[in-house]
C-alpha cells in the first residue's frame, strides 16, 4: 500500500524548491518558525472554540459570536501551517517515507480537516451549543493535538 | 544504562512537546487579546473577557509552558548558556513579561469602561503590538535555538 505513494515522495524530494531548502543554511530553521506559528494560532483559536463548545470559557458569549471571531484566525493559520509545512516536508520527503510517526500525522491531519470543515463546523454554525456539541469539541481536542503530537515525533523517531 | 538511555531517548521529546502544546494554548489565546487590541478581527469578544474568563486557560498552558521549559533548560544548560538566539529568546521573553505588567498596572483597572465603548486607548494598542512582536520573537529564537543545537 505505502509502496503506491512512494512517486509522490521521490517528486517533493525532487523538486527545486526541496533542493533550494536544502542547500540553504536558514531556510529549514525559517520555515520551521513560520510553522511553530501557525500551529501556535491555529491551536489556540482552536481552544477558545472548543472551550465554548463545552460550555466552559467564554460561555457567557453566543458561540456564533465566538467562533465568528476566532475561526478566521484558525483558517488563515491552517494555511500558513500547510504552506510551510509542504516546503518541510518536501525537503525531506525520504525521510518521511521510512517514518511512521509522519503517516500517524498525516491520517489524523487528513480526518481533522475533513471533521473541521464538515461537522464541527456545522455546530459551530449554531448560536447555542447542543449535546453532540461537547463530542465534537472533545474529538476536535484530541484531533488537532494528536497532530502536533505525532508531528513533533517525525523529528525524533 | 540501558534505563537511562531509553528514559532519555522518551523524556526529552515528550517534554518538548508539553512545551509546544503549552505555548499553543498559552500564547494562541494570548494573541487573541492582542488582535482584540489591536483591533484586527476580533469584533465580538471584549478584551476584557478574552483576558477574565479564559484565564485559568492560558495559565494553565503558560505553567506547563514553564515547568517544560525550565526542565528543557536544565537538561541543556551549558549550551543554552552559549547560544547567542537562547539569550535573544530571554530578552524577548523578558519584555513581553514587561509589557504585560505594564497593561496590568495602566490599563487593566479601567479596562471594562474603555473596551464597552469599542475605542481601545493608543497605548493599550501599542502594548496589543509589542506583545504580538515579543511573543513572535520569544517562539521564533526559541525554535532557532533548538535548531542551532542539533
Amino acid at each position: 500500500m505505502k509502496h503506491l505513494l512512494f512517486p509522490i515522495f521521490k517528486w517533493a524530494d525532487h523538486t527545486w524548491v526541496a533542493n533550494w531548502i536544502r542547500d540553504s543554511t536558514w531556510a529549514f530553521a525559517l520555515l520551521e518558525v513560520f510553522h511553530l506559528f501557525g500551529i501556535t494560532l491555529l491551536l489556540g483559536t482552536l481552544v477558545v472554540v472548543n472551550l465554548r463548545l463545552f460550555g466552559w470559557g467564554l460561555a457567557s458569549h453566543s458561540l456564533s459570536d465566538v467562533a465568528s471571531d476566532a475561526l478566521p484566525f484558525t483558517g488563515w493559520a491552517m494555511v500558513a501551517t500547510v504552506i510551510s509545512g509542504s516546503l518541510l516536508f518536501a525537503s525531506e520527503a525520504m525521510k518521511c517515507y521510512g517514518s511512521i510517526p509522519f503517516f500517524i500525522k498525516m491520517g489524523l491531519l487528513a480526518t481533522a480537516l475533513l471533521f473541521t470543515f464538515t461537522f464541527h463546523r456545522r455546530l459551530t454554525k449554531a448560536s447555542q451549543p447542543s449535546p453532540a456539541s461537547k463530542f465534537a469539541a472533545g474529538l476536535s481536542i484530541v484531533l488537532w493535538f494528536g497532530v502536533g503530537l505525532a508531528g513533533r515525533a517525525i523529528a525524533f523517531f | 544504562m540501558g534505563t537511562s538511555i531509553r528514559e532519555s531517548i522518551w523524556t526529552f521529546p515528550a517534554i518538548e512537546t508539553v512545551h509546544v502544546l503549552g505555548l499553543a494554548v498559552s500564547v494562541g489565546i494570548l494573541v487573541m487579546l492582542d488582535l482584540r487590541l489591536v483591533g484586527a478581527g476580533i469584533r465580538h469578544i471584549p478584551a476584557a473577557d478574552i483576558m477574565h474568563k479564559l484565564k485559568r486557560w492560558y495559565l494553565a498552558g503558560f505553567a506547563a509552558m514553564f515547568l517544560s521549559g525550565i526542565l528543557l533548560f536544565w537538561s541543556e544548560a551549558e549550551k543554552c548558556y552559549r547560544s547567542p538566539t537562547f539569550r535573544i529568546k530571554l530578552i524577548f521573553l523578558a519584555l513581553a513579561g514587561l509589557n504585560a505588567l505594564f497593561f496590568e498596572i495602566k490599563y487593566v483597572p479601567t479596562m471594562r469602561t474603555w473596551d464597552a465603548t469599542g475605542i481601545t486607548p493608543t497605548g493599550a494598542k501599542l502594548v496589543g503590538w509589542a506583545s504580538l512582536i515579543c511573543w513572535l520573537g520569544v517562539i521564533g529564537f526559541g525554535r532557532w535555538t533548538a535548531y542551532g543545537m542539533k
